[in-house]
């Protein structure tokens, strides 16, 4: 299928999209911001007879705070995202993250839901949203589904998500001033670079020196985003100093299985994720990366 | 199977004119511009979003044009580096990037312009640190940064005056 024998199908409303995806799920692919689908049509990574572009259902362009929970509809674009004062204020993680996906320019087409369906082990959006503990919602015709973004994601670029259905938006609980997030990665550049290792951890539920709740997230060392639970066990409850968060990340390489490609080694991968952690850690915890 | 060649009529404002082609939907609107409407000043040079030589303003905002549908410029309003220029004269980047010399092989230049001036409508004042991230997108193979990043720098005092 050359490009030029592509057809492509804009609808304007949510519904008239879900009837599309119905009649043609077989041999349609839905295109949001097209910053990784355009890539893949032209390398002949992805093959498909029609393009359903969804960009111009307004109905999925939306940031809003309700009931202690942000929402952010699946066409919001990074640069939204970054600007957006709820999510600045109470998921500042994502933000920080989204500053670092690209350049300007992606940042002005790439989608959130864009990043959830391309399902990249690199995405730099997801490891926040694992830590942050999203939802993802997706729709077809006749249903709604609420899916854990740990669930959603099922295996290496694979998702829950069924051919007749569209991610509607994804929505995760507000962070407060009592908790503490971070979010690092390591790239070979600060601006147009894929992820080597990225790191995001949210600590909730604070008690004095220590939190009853930790969540820290993995990019790119794994087929999917990973949690570091050997690590988050190992610092719920416990008062928290550097010595304390040094021993905690150092788990972390435990729960990663990581690959050798051009950006970095296995091993290589293995050995900066505790380092990271611990960095992504102590800011969090003590307001800057520790050395 | 034949080849079924699928065309669509699509309209958009390109630098300040309505204009309308027919082409395939799925090509880039990197590929519409150059190929269909001789718009030469973006560049294709990575086609994956990274090199910033396809830089465009759509609806105000710079974009990569070789990762954007023709399908999904419609309605839009696209400017290039063509569209900086009006009834002949040069903008304040345009005019600073020739002062400061700040063109070796000239390649990247209608992106880097691009870019810059899409940070000026949006930032009468940016400081240095704005000025490099806007441009982060854009690469020089030359590695003509530091008068580049001059000249932008230039514009946005002249502005001022």
């Amino acid at each position: 299928m050359m490009r030029s024998e592509i057809d492509v199908l804009s609808p304007r409303t949510l519904e008239d999209a879900l009837v599309l995806l119905q009649q043609h799920q077989n041999d349609i692919r839905i295109i949001a911001g097209g910053s990784d689908i355009i890539i893949q049509l032209r390398d002949g990574a992805v093959k498909t007879e029609k393009l359903l572009n969804i960009l111009p259902v307004k109905d999925l362009r939306f940031i809003e705070e309700r009931d202690g929970k942000i929402h952010v509809g699946a066409l919001s674009t990074y640069t939204e995202i970054i600007t957006s004062q709820p999510i600045r204020k109470h998921a500042w993680i994502l933000v920080e993250a989204a500053k670092q996906i690209g350049a300007a320019q992606l940042q002005n087409t790439a989608t959130i839901g864009g990043n959830l369906g391309n399902a990249s082990p690199a995405a730099d959006s997801l490891p926040p949203l694992y830590a942050l503990g999203a939802t993802v919602v997706t729709r077809n015709m006749s249903s709604r589904r609420e899916i854990p973004i740990d669930r959603f994601f099922v295996g290496y670029r694979k998702t829950a998500l069924k051919p007749d259905e569209l991610i509607e938006e994804i929505y995760f609980d507000q962070l407060t001033r009592n908790d503490a997030g971070a979010y690092l990665k390591l790239g070979l550049r600060k601006a147009n670079a894929i992820s080597i290792v990225d790191v995001a951890a949210i600590l909730r539920e604070k008690r004095g020196d220590s939190y009853g709740d930790v969540k820290i997230a993995l990019g790119a060392v794994a087929p999917t985003i990973v949690r570091a639970h050997s690590c988050e066990q190992d610092l719920i409850g416990k008062r928290l100093t550097k010595k304390s968060l040094q021993e905690a990340a150092k788990l972390a390489s435990q729960d990663t299985s990581p690959i050798t490609d051009i950006r970095g080694s296995a091993e290589y991968r293995r050995k900066i994720v505790s380092s990271l952690v611990y960095q992504a850690l102590h800011k969090a915890v003590f307001g800057r990366a520790g050395m | 199977m034949g080849l079924v060649r699928v065309e669509h009529n699509i309209s958009f404002k390109l630098n300040g004119e309505a204009t309308t082609v027919k082409c395939p939907p799925a090509y880039t609107l990197l590929e519409v511009l150059r190929d269909q409407l001789h718009v030469t000043g973006p560049k294709e040079d990575c086609a994956k979003g990274e090199c910033g030589a396809c830089t465009v303003i759509m609806n105000g905002q710079p974009v990569c044009s070789c990762l954007v549908l023709a399908s999904q410029a419609e309605n839009s309003d696209i400017v290039t580096s063509e569209g900086l220029t009006k009834h002949g004269r040069l903008n304040a980047v345009q005019k600073a990037f020739i002062d400061h010399g700040a063109v070796q092989c000239g390649h990247c230049i209608p992106g880097m312009i691009v870019s810059a001036s899409a940070l000026l409508m949006r930032n009468s004042r940016p400081t240095k640190a704005d000025i490099e991230n806007a441009l982060s997108g854009n690469l020089c193979r030359c590695t003509g940064y530091t008068k580049i990043l001059a000249a932008v720098e230039d514009a946005v005092k002249r502005r001022r005056l």
